[in-house]
């Protein structure tokens, strides 16, 4: 067996190939801060409208044999709250698309935010 | 909003200035019109002008100019919003005369057939019960042939659920005029349209019928695939 080669070839000190050896010093290739804006991935809604009142609806129909005529409170609860949510978010995309700041607000869309931190940059 | 790209140039400035007008109310259109997008629709009924007076929008309309109302547009007390449109989905090949003669002989056969009820309804009783108005009755077999549920297909993990969902308002209206008129092509070659429309609007008015029939079929299959509801996303 002829291990001179192996061992001759192996990566030494001024390989770059080597393997670390701890510690490993910590090198810093972009700047230690966040970015002056937020991306608009997180603002999709995950959960469906009106699934609570879609299932009550559902289990006064089968119970009516779906007679529209004997669930009429289910049927109205489940259109109003169908309708308030399409207000809802229409109001909320119209703010959001002109980034406009409504005081007290908790829930800001993406452009609301990044209106915000243009206003008042992050200082560093 | 289509009306936009095929304007002159001249117009296009304007219509950028005027674009957000808070009482911006446009007509869609197939075709793109000869009015510019900021001309705003006529209001032509007393019961809207009265409404524009109290809610105080009149002086911004008042500012802007106006379409002149189109033929079907009238002031009149026989002016119907909703028979307008069943007039304008029965209309084929734009045969709108053609249209209107076979929905009013369609409310004509309804008068009769409900006249003829009520002579032979024996106790005042009955007679309070029985709707001689047939635009009552097209109100109301609409209203009960709305479905309120909607099933679209979506894609997960390569298989295709139907997934319940709510309905628009306007999906549900064009969904109840399309079933009435479908269950009505539905005939013998003998039978004339307003014999079989009249029919099929007095039974969706007495909540029986295809019509009915197809809306609860609609709300059984939602309810079967109930388990899905979560996959829809808003």
């Amino acid at each position: 067996m002829r291990l001179t080669q192996v061992l001759t070839s192996a990566p030494n000190r001024a390989n770059k190939r080597r393997p670390q050896r701890e510690p490993v010093p910590f090198q810093m290739l972009l700047p230690l801060e966040l970015r002056k804006f937020v991306s608009g991935k997180g603002d999709k809604l995950k959960e469906a409208a009106c699934m609570q009142e879609m299932a009550v609806m559902f289990a006064c129909f089968k119970k009516s044999e779906f007679d529209q005529q004997q669930c009429l409170k289910e049927v109205s609860a489940f259109q109003t709250c169908y309708n308030d949510y399409n207000e809802r978010m229409k109001l909320q995309r119209e703010q959001g698309r002109k980034g406009i700041l409504v005081p007290g607000e908790k829930n800001l869309t993406h452009r609301q935010l990044n209106q915000l931190l243009k206003q008042f940059p992050p200082k560093k | 909003m289509n009306t936009l790209r095929i304007l002159p140039k001249y117009c296009c400035k304007k219509t950028q200035r005027f674009c957000r007008l808070p009482v911006s109310q446009n007509r869609f259109y197939a075709r793109p019109t000869s009015f510019p997008d900021f001309f705003q629709n006529p209001v032509f009924r007393k019961e809207d002008q009265a409404k524009l007076v109290e809610t105080t929008d009149l002086s911004k309309l008042a500012a802007v100019p106006v379409k002149p109302p189109a033929v079907y547009e009238t002031c009149s007390a026989y002016h119907d919003p909703l028979v307008n449109k069943v007039i304008n989905h029965v209309m084929e090949m734009g045969k709108k005369q053609l249209a209107r003669s076979l929905v009013e002989k369609a409310f004509e056969n309804i008068k009769r057939i409900q006249i003829e009820r009520y002579h032979l309804a024996s106790t005042a009783e009955e007679k309070n019960k029985i709707e001689l108005n047939p635009k009552k009755v097209l109100h109301l077999a609409i209203e009960n042939s709305k479905p309120l549920l909607q099933l679209s297909p979506i894609k997960r993990g390569g298989i295709t659920y139907q997934v319940p969902g709510p309905i628009t308002e306007k999906r549900s209206l064009f969904l109840a005029i399309k079933w009435l008129l479908e269950a009505t092509n539905e005939k013998e070659r003998t039978i004339h349209f307003p014999e079989q429309f009249a029919w099929e609007l007095l039974d969706a008015a007495n909540n029986t019928g295809k019509v009915v029939k197809k809306k609860q079929d609609l709300h059984r299959q939602c309810e079967a695939n109930r388990a899905y509801a979560h996959y829809r996303w808003q």
